[in-house]
């Protein structure tokens, strides 16, 4: 049994704004005489967009009219329908100024990214997004080695860790090809960053928007910023200009990194040898921090692997791997899905360790706190649930999940539960039976969250039966 | 011919050479299942006199399965070259055993004997054969074959590394194949059994062991054992492969179970020859196992010993680089406990080299047969002094896939230096390039497949 | 080798040197008194998890490999042999396996379950193992007794199977066999009387169904056990079985226990199998 999910990835950039539309191959993966275990067995980007410049209304606000016109366009070059797609991402990415009137791009795109749609995503998932998308997660899984994925963009740096396919750190710098603006190409100042303006005046540069940049000041900014990446990554001592330039968060570096690879708009000055063409020919410093990447020890303390993609690593990323699929025995009654931003509330190994019998009092008790602090409503009740479970018990648990969740009031709204082990259809018809089927029930399982993740579920898959689920993990602790 | 005979005042009368061929065998589950078994030892001692009598001519005259029914029958007879045919036709099957053991009948001889009888004969002998006599007499029997690398040579015990998985894992199966590698396995041939016989994942499998191939630069052989007409599907659309497998049986009729018949298997070679991966000639690779026969009805009233040397007669055909019997595999229905899958084992491989094959034992048990691993090592160490070219090995013994249990990664070394045996001569060297290998046994190294991952 | 009791020695030394010599004789008192709570089981160890190979090129790679193959690796050697421990745990593993097609499903838990028990024409666990084509038959008598105390042409009829593997049945039949009554409860199917065969094999299904004719017969069948699992149960399905239907009409989920699929999800998707067989009027490969 083999079929396949349209994906949309839209990624809006400081500089670019890029679509590709993705298929995802999802395959029974179990033998023929088993319970189906549905896989994703493959990903392949079906279309590529043209890299647009980000279509601005002023230095800090996205046109959203414009930005719709260009990705309709997209979709119509394509001849794919909205309704084609059955999941996918929009990411607004970079300076975080630009996030202002996010929500209201988002909602002018809302029907065409059909009902599956990301939010904003903060540095470290974009990060790692753009990881995925340069493959970097492979290498790392592929070599059983620690890879450290540069995304460099327009306004930031954004770095992901693997270690065997897995994140194990993050961080974000304000180091980025556009932070430096001309008018033309003798080099007039058209925009400075803020941290970019403090980091020039500590080099004894001074200079203003409106002023010239000498070629020379441009290398040597460029190197500067080529140099604190040494340090980010550990190859050199951190020094103050990191903390600077670091936006949120630092790399832990209490490992060794094996490997780094590229991405982003700067990545493809960094892996071209060729060197024709004008240094400004952008209009910014981009190329020059390409090339002082290049010739950083950068490339001579760490191995670099080619990325799989550079300039379309996060679009690519957001297309093809932020959707995942939930197990393939789950529960879904009614017409509820799709769902999205549900925010997870997920029990602890503490309470899970209590036998279920005491799982309603803590859910009632997680639950009423919850609601107090949010206004939202719907939640989804996560948990890792025992792999062992008996019959009896079952029904245990679904009385202590029912108890847990009413809430006193005439609630029809779905039970959403999301378990990590396998017995979400158990649960499920068990929910079902001692809800005399008067509520529906959305139970999935396979799929693991954290307390404080959103999740969105798809509808199910006319096949296979599971749904599409994309997490999102907003903040990335360790 | 004499059908009768009398032992200690009994008189024991058989119906037919069939009848004497089936309780002339030693004791086996499946014969009592078939119906055909002698009911006690001194009937199977007295079909074991009469059997000794017979002219090798008698057995050439009354195939197993008529010639006109059947294929396989068809084969073997066509296949029998007259000239030294007549040389051994006057032969009872007592002075042929004996002519084996001889000290004047040297391997040449027997090799050359191999082109001249048929597979009848070949399992006569066998059931006048105790267990030092089969191995004895397989000993002088040396049969090399020939694909990527040479096996079957002297003082040589090549293994095939098989990293089953429960669901062809790709990642898991290299794994298992690291491991292997880092214990001097897999010269006989990479290969695995797939869960799932259809052409894209036996296509994913056969590309990564190519890849795996040329990127350490193994000497060696690959194959994914999928039915044979999946596998040519593959090798059509480009998979890379070395060798070609099927399971075949002693029956025409055995043969259509498994879904082929000899016109399959010659396209499949013809296929190999044109567009596999090796040097050849040797292309093929066979399985086989004594009841498969009996459990799919095709079986024609025979024993499951003289089908099982059938198999071999067919085998012969296609010029095989390997065939081996997985011998415990069947279950207790057929080889009840390790005693009968001990015997099994020794007269299968005895059979498949006077039959001229290149020859490898599964050595292999399942968990509701009465044997264990101490059975299968024993079995293990009395092939290698018969001169087996190969076994299987997978980790610790234990198959995840096909629920069974057989010789692990461990007992290649254990095997090979306890009995002075070598890995097949390239692939010796090429252990010692890795470092895997020092001064012809395992290096410190040895063991860690992550020596693989980097 | 160092010994245990040079090891104790040697902590002796050191605790005496450090002025405490008062414990050395702790130790041993408390050796004599290690109550049960504290003994490792040894056959509890996740072996996907244990990585014995000292000095690895590439221990988190190899650990992380692992984590994709249930097979025994990264297992280290004694010289070109096995570890002690690894040995001992595939020999308990075997153990666990003959145990569980060598013994049978016992009369109390059948007794406890309150289901009827029938037999195959085997009259013994050896004639069972020797005689595939007696275990999948019953007698004339059994027959009777069936007739007289099941319902009669049920919609689904669901018999336990002890097949190859007892443990299989006495670990997962019941919670499976629950889970998929309450799935089929909730499609408003009700099941007839379900009853065991010992010693039966998969077919002996359509032995039984040929008597009390349901429309759709699921048999839940004891495996025959791998070292992984001696566990593990499967399911056959079959509509309008009789033993004229051939192997590939039957509707197979395999692989059900605790590692595989979980008892009580296996009951609930095999519910939902029956539902589609009733609806299709068929099973096995022409099952959509």
């Amino acid at each position: 049994m083999k079929e396949s999910v349209l994906s949309a990835g839209i990624d809006i950039g400081t500089s670019t704004t890029q679509l590709v539309f993705s298929r995802i191959t999802i395959e029974n993966t179990a033998s023929m005489v088993s319970v189906p275990r549905m896989s994703i067995v493959d990903k392949e980007v079906i279309y590529r967009s043209d890299i647009h410049f980000t279509p601005l209304k002023s230095r800090t606000e996205i046109d959203g009219d414009e930005i719709r016109k260009l990705i309709e366009g997209e979709y119509n070059k394509a001849g794919i329908r909205p309704s084609d797609l059955q999941t996918g991402a929009v990411i607004i990415t970079g300076d975080t100024a630009r996030k202002e009137n996010a929500s209201e791009v988002l909602k002018n795109l809302s029907d065409l990214a059909g009902d599956f749609v990301v939010a904003t995503a903060g540095p470290s998932l974009e990060g790692i997004i753009a990881g995925k998308g340069a493959g970097a997660d492979l290498y790392s899984r592929e070599k059983g080695a620690v890879v450290a994925n540069l995304d460099v963009g327009g306004g930031t740096t954004n770095i992901a860790v693997f270690r065997n396919g897995e994140v194990i750190d993050t961080a974000c710098l304000d180091i980025g090809g556009r932070l430096i603006r001309f008018t033309d190409s003798k080099r007039n100042v058209a925009y400075l960053s803020d941290k970019i303006k403090i980091l020039l005046s500590k080099m004894n540069i001074n200079i203003c928007e409106g002023d010239i940049l000498s070629h020379a000041d441009a290398k040597r900014v460029s190197a500067k910023m080529a140099c604190v990446l040494e340090e980010v990554i550990g190859v050199k001592t951190p020094s103050k200009d990191l903390d600077l330039l670091i936006t949120d968060c630092d790399l832990r570096r209490d490992y060794q990194i094996d490997y780094v690879t590229f991405s982003g708009g700067v990545a493809d000055c960094i892996e071209k040898a060729d060197r024709s063409l004008d240094d400004y020919t952008y209009g910014d410093i981009g190329i020059l921090l390409g090339h002082a990447i290049a010739d950083s020890d950068l490339s001579v303390k760490r191995d670099v692997l080619k990325s799989i993609e550079t300039i379309r690593a996060t679009v690519v990323g957001a297309g093809s791997h932020t959707t995942d699929i939930s197990g393939s025995t789950i529960t879904v009654t009614g017409s509820a899905l799709p769902i999205q931003n549900i925010p997870v509330l997920k029990l602890t190994s503490d309470d899970e360790d209590l036998p279920v019998e005491k799982w309603g009092e803590v859910i009632k008790r997680k639950v009423k706190w919850y609601r107090l602090e949010n206004e939202q409503q719907k939640l989804a009740l996560a948990f890792k649930g025992r792999r062992n479970i008996s019959f009896s018990q079952i029904q245990v648990l679904a009385d202590s999940i029912i108890y847990g969740l009413e809430n006193g009031s005439e609630d029809d709204s779905p039970l959403i539960i999301v378990v990590e082990n396998d017995l979400a259809k158990a649960l499920g018809q068990t929910l079902k039976v001692r809800l005399d089927f008067n509520r529906d029930v959305i139970c999935i399982d396979t799929v693991k969250v954290e307390n404080g993740d959103y999740i969105d579920i798809g509808r199910e898959l006319s096949e296979s039966k599971v749904v599409p689920v994309i997490v999102k993990t907003l903040l990335f602790n360790y | 011919m004499r059908l009768k005979t009398k032992l200690f005042g009994t008189l024991y009368e058989f119906k037919d050479l069939n009848d004497v061929m089936a309780k002339a065998n030693e004791e086996k589950s499946g014969d009592k299942l078939a119906g055909i078994a002698a009911a006690t030892v001194s009937e199977m001692t007295a079909a074991k006199e009469v059997l000794s009598n017979i002219t090798l001519a008698d057995l050439r005259n009354n195939p197993a399965v008529p010639y006109e029914d059947d294929e396989v029958t068809r084969i073997i007879q066509d296949g029998v070259n007259e000239k030294i045919y007549n040389e051994l036709k006057n032969f009872t099957v007592a002075e042929f055993r004996e002519w084996i053991l001889s000290h004047e009948t040297t391997g040449a001889d027997l090799r050359r004997a191999s082109r001249g009888i048929t597979s009848e004969m070949v399992a006569a002998v066998t059931k006048l054969m105790s267990n030092l006599d089969l191995i004895y007499g397989a000993s002088k029997i040396k049969i090399t074959a020939h694909c990527n690398t040479t096996i079957g040579e002297d003082g040589v015990l090549a293994f095939r590394l098989q990293p089953n998985h429960t669901t062809d894992d790709v990642d898991g199966i290299r794994l298992s194949l690291f491991e292997g590698l880092s214990y001097g396995a897999g010269d006989a041939v990479l290969g695995l059994n797939p869960v799932y016989d259809t052409v894209e994942p036996v296509s994913n499998v056969l590309r990564m062991f190519h890849e795996i191939k040329e990127k350490f630069e193994i000497p060696t052989q690959t194959c994914v054992l999928a039915h044979v007409t999946t596998q040519m599907d593959a090798i059509k659309q480009g998979a890379p492969a070395d060798l070609i497998f099927q399971s075949i049986a002693g029956s025409e009729k055995g043969n259509t179970a498994f879904g082929l018949n000899a016109s399959v298997l010659s396209e499949a070679r013809d296929l190999m020859l044109k567009e596999g991966t090796c040097e050849g000639p040797n292309v093929m690779y066979f399985e086989t196992g004594q009841g498969s026969e009996l459990s799919s009805e095709a079986h024609h009233g025979v024993d499951q010993l003289t089908m099982e040397a059938r198999c071999y007669g067919f085998a012969k055909k296609y010029k095989p680089y390997i065939v081996n019997t997985v011998v415990g595999f069947i279950g207790p229905e057929y080889l009840y406990d390790s005693k009968q899958v001990i015997r099994a084992g020794l007269e299968d491989h005895f059979m498949g080299k006077l039959t001229g094959i290149s020859m490898g034992v599964d050595a292999c048990y399942t968990n509701h047969m009465k044997a264990d691993q101490n059975d299968i090592e024993n079995l293990s160490v009395l092939l290698t002094a018969a001169g087996c070219n190969y076994f299987m090995s997978i980790p610790h013994g234990d198959d995840i896939m096909l629920n069974y249990q057989c010789t692990g990664y461990h007992e290649v070394p254990s095997l090979r230096e306890t009995l002075n045996r070598k890995p097949i001569r390239e692939f010796e060297i090429w252990l010692e390039k890795m470092g895997i290998y020092e001064n012809g046994k395992l290096s410190k190294r040895a063991g860690d497949a992550s020596i693989f991952i980097k | 080798m160092i010994s245990e009791d040079r090891i104790k020695g040697i902590i002796e030394n050191v605790l005496r040197e450090m002025g405490s010599g008062e414990i050395s004789t702790d130790l041993r008192t408390r050796e004599a008194t290690v109550s049960d709570d504290d003994i490792v089981d040894f056959g509890a160890t996740d072996l996907r998890k244990q990585l014995l190979v000292p000095n690895s090129a590439n221990e988190e790679a190899y650990l992380k490999l692992k984590e994709t193959t249930p097979a025994r690796l990264g297992i280290w050697r004694a010289g070109p042999r096995y570890m002690t421990q690894t040995q001992l745990r595939f020999r308990a593993d075997h153990a666990s396996a003959q145990d569980a097609v060598f013994n049978s499903v016992s009369e109390e838990f059948i007794k406890e379950w309150g289901i009827l028990e029938v037999s195959s024409k085997c009259k013994d666990k050896d004639e069972f193992l020797t005689r595939p084509d007696l275990g999948r038959q019953i007698n004339d008598e059994t027959a009777e007794i069936l007739r007289k105390n099941c319902v009669n042409k049920p919609k689904v009829q669901i018999v336990i199977v002890e097949g190859l593997s007892s443990t299989a049945i006495e670990v997962n039949a019941r919670d499976t066999f629950e889970s998929l009554t309450q799935g089929l409860k909730g499609h408003g199917i009700e099941g007839g009387t379900p009853f065991f065969i010992r010693n039966g094999r998969v077919p002996s299904m359509d032995s039984v169904s040929e008597v009390l004719q349901p429309e759709v017969t699921v048999a839940l069948v004891g495996e025959r056990p791998g070292l992984a699992t001696s566990e593990s149960l499967s399911c056959y399905i079959a509509y309008k079985a009789s033993t004229s239907i051939p192997e590939s009409a039957r509707t197979v989920v395999s692989n059900i226990h605790q590692m595989g699929t979980p008892s009580v999800e296996a009951g609930a998707h095999i519910a939902d199998i029956v539902v589609k067989i009733l609806e299709q009027k068929t099973s096995g490969i022409d099952l959509k």
